[in-house]
């Protein structure tokens, strides 16, 4: 599944880290999803949706 | 990688188990003579060290019930899928050998450490197809 991860975290100036931390999920995780290597569960994906204050349809798009 | 909350509690256990699994070998040695038959009493005794590798497969489970981040938990989960196929093909092709032709008896003991040989097998098949190896715990 493909997703704005990259461009949203960019635009806040975060690292892979810094966003990691803030999802409380290891730098490894963060980087799997941005690259679409893992396509996170739906909790997670709402955690990362209410953490850029977005729906998740505005972060995960269909392929 | 840094090491999270639930890989340093599984690296605590499983050094107290590896602890207990020695002595409790050591132990069993002593206590049983060299081909000793098996009475309530030596089977009492040799059982001893299996309570230690049945704590082995109990913390290996707490770590991955413990384990809050979703993507290690998969890439853990796939290291023990791929450990526990290899073992099964492995025990049951050399088991069909056993029964047709007169290769060397391998005793079951073995069966523990060949799937966590699996393990690594399987951090390299995570390594190929994902990318990640997965963590070293």
């Amino acid at each position: 599944m493909k997703n704005r991860l990259k461009v949203l975290r960019a635009e806040r100036d975060w690292s892979q880290g810094d966003l990691a931390e803030r999802l409380e999920v290891s730098r490894q995780s963060v980087n799997a999803i941005e690259t679409g290597k893992y396509d996170p569960s739906l909790p997670l994906a709402f955690r990362i949706a209410d953490l850029f204050g977005l729906p998740i349809e505005e972060i995960f798009l269909k392929d | 990688m840094a090491r999270n909350p639930a890989q340093r509690r599984y690296m605590r256990r499983m050094i107290a188990l590896s602890l207990a699994y020695i002595a409790t070998v050591m132990l069993a040695s002593w206590l049983i003579p060299d081909d000793a038959a098996a009475t309530p009493l030596t089977v009492a005794i040799a059982l001893v060290p299996a309570l230690a590798t049945s704590g082995f497969i109990w913390a290996m489970a707490r770590y991955i019930a413990e384990l809050k981040d979703e993507y290690v938990r998969m890439l853990e989960i796939r290291k023990m899928l791929v450990a526990t196929g290899l073992t099964l093909a492995l025990a049951s092709g050399w088991g069909i050998l056993e029964l047709f032709t007169n290769v060397p008896r391998v005793q079951l003991f073995y069966v523990f450490p060949v799937w966590c040989l699996g393990l690594a097998v399987g951090s390299l098949v995570n390594k190929v197809t994902i990318g990640d190896a997965g963590p070293c715990a």
